[in-house]
């Protein structure tokens, strides 16, 4: 493990507890660490352990899947702007959601809407895998995604129109806003097998990554599989991305930001970028999410929308700075 | 070492390497020059297993190269490409470390020791020690063609196939590339080696083949294979008195 790996998984953890100090039940800072150590009277432990706990660590582990989703994915399209939720990956994979939802599947099984999301997350990541295959270039991926996403939004309405149980229209802005508020522990479990194996895929595909930055070709020469590489990275990053709207809906810029912070830490290097990203990508959720709770809006202010308030702009700050080095 | 036996590419629905039939054996330094569009960099990349063999056969160390996947191929062949794109700001150090790929996929600070030295040797050998802990962006044209020859030169296969390698060198830099690469054959590696500039094709190679058209046309010893016969049909040059090459026939 390197010394970045150590510090920031260090960070990560020191973040968790704070996370679970923080939020808007009056509990006193002795009393929570009291209850987080597993003293102190039953309401307290239940507050911190079933209520803050989860939701922290919902935090993190969406943010740990988007942005290694983010940094597998930008190492595969070598693109800094690629990312589940800029290339409509996040945009389908919560489309699988709500017909998983509003079609009632939800009460068949709950692992419905994991999978609904997770298969959405794949439709749309073949989509741009076999458009970078043929030759696209960043430009046109991130206008194919932007067009997915786009074609997700008028199909969620759709689906909305169409459902046989009229849910609120609330329930479709949870998804696209995304939160963590009120998650349980048998929501990450639901969640825990598909980020689990979709890490372990994209991890995997790290070398072959690094070999495809002096291009297929040469990549094959090398002795690297570039078709398994992709398969890797497409297959791992649906399953890391899908997992993560089921959990907490679409959370945009997450995964674009967290690779462009660490790159320069790993000599630029798309494999080492992976595990960096992921951590980082985590702590950033999980100081959003602590920013949420302490800040005195009236309501809370959605995850995915504190996300965005942030990511956005470095975005634009990116996809500015590439334009001068690239065009 | 490495042979070609009645080798036929296409590329987009046209023949571009028709026929070629040659036998390499270990230690032997060779060059493959040609006019623009001869096939050279097609054949090359058919005997480095990045372009499909439409007919004729390639054999590597004995064994046939149909018969070979990736990673056995890449470790007795290895191959710079004539255009060496490199997709992110690598450290130098990584992107040679790439040529011990098949050996252990790893970066350069998780390599073990002997293949640390190895990179390190590699980079001495391209004249690139001095640019190790560099970033690959901010190179020269020139240093960034010796990181990528320090990356084959990193490779312990036995066969080497370079896609002209003196673009973007300086003259210092191509004699010092082609004394590098003797130096290579002279140890025991099959080195061949796609060029344009005959002079130095004839002073440091004992064997260069022209191509012309898709077919190999002249194979031998330079004097023989570079005769003012073939230097005025293929390559429409001609030879003056000086010994310096003049465009046009004789």
């Amino acid at each position: 493990m390197s010394r970045l790996t150590l510090i920031l998984g260090l960070i990560s953890a020191a973040l968790l507890a704070v996370s679970a100090l923080v939020g808007t039940a009056p509990v006193s800072l002795g009393d929570s660490l009291a209850a987080l150590a597993g003293q102190g009277d039953a309401a307290t432990r239940t507050i911190l352990w079933e209520i803050r706990l989860p939701r922290a660590a919902a935090a993190f582990a969406v943010g740990a899947a988007l942005g290694l989703a983010g940094a597998g994915l930008q190492g595969l399209l070598q693109n800094p702007l690629a990312e589940p939720g800029v290339l409509g990956v996040s945009a389908f994979s919560a489309l699988g959601a709500v017909i998983a939802i509003f079609f009632g599947l939800a009460a068949v099984s709950s692992f419905a809407v994991p999978v609904a999301a997770i298969l959405g997350a794949g439709v749309a990541t073949v989509l741009l895998a076999t458009a970078a295959m043929r030759g696209a270039g960043s430009v046109t991926l991130l206008l194919i995604g932007i067009g997915l996403s786009s074609f997700a939004g008028a199909l969620m309405s759709l689906a909305l129109n169409m459902a046989p149980n009229p849910y609120s229209l609330s329930d479709l802005v949870n998804w696209m806003m995304g939160s963590v508020a009120n998650r349980s522990w048998a929501d990450i479990v639901l969640a825990a097998p598909a980020l689990a194996i979709g890490a372990a895929l994209v991890l995997m595909a790290g070398p072959g990554l690094r070999a495809l930055s002096l291009g297929d070709e040469a990549a094959v020469s090398l002795g690297a599989d570039p078709k398994r590489t992709r398969l890797l990275v497409i297959g791992g990053s649906s399953l890391l991305a899908g997992a993560s709207v089921a959990t907490a809906g679409t959370i945009g810029f997450v995964g674009i930001v967290a690779p462009h912070v660490m790159r320069p830490f790993v000599g630029h290097d798309p494999q080492r970028l992976l595990v960096p990203s992921a951590l980082f990508a985590g702590i950033v959720l999980l100081v959003a999410d602590i920013a949420i709770r302490v800040l005195p809006f009236q309501q809370e202010l959605k995850l995915g929308v504190a996300a965005a308030l942030v990511g956005g702009p470095v975005f634009i700050w990116i996809a500015a700075r590439m334009g001068r080095s690239f065009s | 070492m490495i042979s070609a036996n009645g080798l036929s590419v296409s590329l987009g629905g046209r023949r571009v390497v028709e026929d070629v039939s040659f036998a390499l054996g270990a230690g032997e330094f060779a060059a493959l020059t040609g006019p623009n569009g001869a096939g050279k960099s097609t054949a090359l990349k058919a005997l480095a297993g990045v372009a499909a063999v439409e007919a004729g056969g390639i054999e590597i160390g004995g064994a046939p190269a149909a018969s070979l996947n990736a990673l056995a191929r890449a470790r007795r062949v290895a191959w710079l490409p004539q255009t060496r794109p490199v997709a992110w700001n690598l450290r130098v150090e990584d992107v040679v470390s790439l040529g011990r790929f098949a050996e252990a996929p790893a970066a350069y600070d998780r390599m073990g020791a002997e293949g640390r030295a190895a990179v390190d040797a590699a980079l001495a050998k391209a004249d690139a020690a001095h640019l190790a802990g560099r970033t690959f962006q901010a190179l020269s044209g020139g240093e960034q063609a010796r990181v990528h020859l320090a990356r084959l030169l990193a490779s312990p296969a036995p066969c080497l196939l370079l896609d002209e390698p003196c673009a973007a060198l300086d003259i210092a830099h191509q004699l010092s590339l082609m004394e590098t690469l003797a130096a290579e054959a002279a140890a025991g590696r099959t080195v061949l080696v796609v060029l344009h500039d005959l002079e130095l094709a004839a002073r440091y190679c004992r064997r260069v083949m022209v191509m012309e058209a898709g077919r190999l046309v002249a194979d031998g010893a330079p004097g023989e294979a570079l005769s003012s016969e073939v230097l005025g049909r293929v390559f429409r040059v001609r030879r003056g008195a000086d010994g310096a090459l003049f465009r046009g026939p004789r």
